[in-house]
């Protein structure tokens, strides 16, 4: 019935092989190397990934103003000229 | 149950403990189950609100609108996984005064919120504390969403990406830990009682919305030269209606995700501060709310689409703070006067601040959501909160909105003024004028529609074209400017 399958045994071994397995494998606070390994990788991609999205979109929107800007389209249409003038 | 109980009991090796332990296990199985469902309808949230965003900016602005709410998961679950959640187990008495091993209601939470803590990462011993993360990461994604819809058509994606990190991964869930948990300080010294999170999360976010719009500016051509206001045309109404109602679903899941329940812990259904209430009860009042919340947004607006399904969110988020406690035709006449309130509002931001808030985020969410709070303080006062059985007061709602606003506008003031500076919150204005998509995406997301002119509805009721007057609203805007990146 409920024993019949060994949980709490393969619950171990599987926790074991996990890398936030606890026992001897912590080396500081409650993580053992491989945990804190990628926690500090995933950080880094975060931060990355913030300055990336700030970059990339200031590239592509300078680049689509300034093409606005050089086809005048947007320009203010000059006054007509005054009948002295002309 | 009868024959399971006959064979536990005829193994002779089997122990009362080994019972007990058995059904914890079961319940906490079962407390997983429920909450993991949760998750799943409160997507809908997010579905709702990036198809009520996109149909209600111009054709133009489609798919940059649409990605803002898409990106929000993109930056606010990795924040929210190295930030938010530690904030909200350890800073319930506004700073962990004893480290991980501070005093908390429910011994040991502190610890299991680190992201390198055991209680992080897959756990055979814990089947809880993720599923309770990530029912929290979706209401952070809902403080995102809610100032999305304020500032669309004119910020920059990477601005509003980092603004929606501070919010949801920082700002909200600092006043979650404080006055939205067993151990906050505001619950456990005035009794402060926000059920679902009428303040916590809407009027936080609309309180920070309404600090970026001050710094991001209207939108060009929203104001004439004398400030009457003229309306945008949404390019697609229907889409809106149904991103509104793709909400509403997913509140049942918001809704119900801020239970807990866990039989072997304790009986029955606890809201957030550890007092019992019924899931029959919530799901009442919320369906009551979009009732009660309709009609007033129909009668405040003379009958306006959007204003009327806005009205029903402005009614639910109004009585979610007293959800638990409320007798359901309390919750009718409240959310009718919370959509009220929230359409009056909405009116009184646009034309007489002069405030650009394009879909009314700051009235619906921000001042209906705090109307909730005070409301629990006149129609619940005395109710005992929390753990502690401290009374609800209205002194005690009031010390919860005095901590609430300045927590949540002077970030979203601060951090917008900073990127302003910068030249890094709000697009420049050719793009603005041609259209964020061509810009980020290099298309248009209808290819097999015609174009038509664009159109705009002037202060007096006339829709004319809107070329014209947007051209001459940018002329305004970058006269006398070398550079045109200034933005307003």
């Amino acid at each position: 019935m409920f024993n019949a399958f060994p949980y709490s045994e393969w619950g171990d071994e599987i926790d074991a092989f996990w890398t936030f397995a606890g026992g001897d494998k912590i080396i500081w606070g409650q993580a053992s190397l491989g945990t804190w390994i990628i926690v500090v990788l995933g950080f880094i991609l975060m931060i990355w990934a913030f300055v990336g999205f700030v970059r990339l979109e200031n590239g592509k929107l300078d680049h689509q103003a300034a093409a606005l800007r050089a086809t005048g389209a947007l320009d203010r249409p000059a006054p007509p000229a005054s009948p002295a003038q002309s | 149950m009868g024959v399971l109980l006959t064979s536990v009991l005829a193994q002779s090796d089997i122990s009362i403990e080994d019972i007990e332990k058995m059904i914890s296990l079961d319940s906490n199985v079962l407390a997983e189950q429920f909450y993991f469902y949760t998750v799943v309808v409160m997507w809908l949230i997010h579905v709702g609100f990036m198809a009520y965003e996109a149909g209600a900016v111009r054709r133009k602005n489609l798919m940059s609108t649409a990605m803002k709410n898409i990106l929000t998961i993109a930056v606010v679950t990795p924040t929210f996984y190295y930030f938010g959640w530690y904030i909200y187990g350890c800073f319930e008495e506004g700073w962990p005064k004893s480290g991980h091993a501070s005093p908390d209601v429910f011994e040991g939470f502190c610890g299991l919120t680190a992201p390198w803590s055991v209680g992080l990462g897959p756990n055979l011993q814990d089947h809880l504390s993720l599923i309770f993360f990530l029912a929290f990461l979706l209401f952070s994604w809902t403080t995102g969403s809610i100032m999305s819809g304020a500032v669309v058509e004119r910020i920059r994606l990477s601005a509003y990406l980092i603004l929606t990190a501070i919010l949801g991964s920082g700002v909200w869930i600092m006043d979650a830990a404080w006055g939205w948990s067993a151990g906050g300080w505001l619950t456990t010294r005035y009794g402060f009682h926000d059920a679902i999170a009428s303040g916590v999360v809407h009027g936080v976010a609309g309180a920070f919305a309404f600090g970026v719009v001050l710094n991001l500016g209207p939108r060009i051509g929203k104001y004439t030269k004398d400030g009457l206001t003229r309306q945008f045309r949404g390019h697609n109404t229907h889409l809106t209606l149904m991103g509104l109602m793709l909400i509403f679903t997913g509140f049942y899941g918001f809704y119900a995700a801020c239970l807990l329940i866990t039989s072997t812990s304790f009986p029955g259904w606890l809201n957030i501060y550890g007092s019992p209430t019924t899931l029959g009860t919530i799901a009442m009042v919320i369906t009551i709310g979009f009732a009660g919340g309709f009609t007033g947004g129909w009668f405040g607006s003379k009958g306006d689409p959007f204003w009327t399904l806005s009205g029903g969110l402005a009614g639910v988020i109004s009585v979610s703070a007293g959800a638990d406690v409320y007798h359901p035709m309390l919750a009718y006449l409240l959310s009718f006067s919370g959509a009220l309130v929230a359409v009056w509002s909405g009116n009184y931001i646009e034309r007489k601040l002069r405030v650009d808030d394009a879909v009314g985020a700051v009235a619906v969410h921000g001042v209906a959501g705090f109307y909730g709070v005070l409301l629990v303080g006149i129609f619940a006062g005395g109710y005992p909160t929390g753990v502690n059985n401290v009374q609800s007061s209205l002194g005690g709602q009031l010390v919860g909105i005095l901590a609430f606003i300045p927590l949540a506008f002077l970030p979203g003031y601060g951090v917008s003024w900073v990127l302003k500076k910068m030249n890094l919150l709000r697009v420049p204005p050719e793009v603005e004028l041609e259209g964020l998509d061509m810009a980020e995406f290099q298309q248009d997301f209808y290819p097999e529609f015609e174009r038509v002119p664009e159109v705009i509805v002037e202060p007096n009721g006339d829709e004319v074209e809107a070329a014209p007057i947007l051209l001459d609203s940018y002329w305004q805007t970058t006269a006398g400017s070398s550079s045109t990146r200034s933005g307003s």
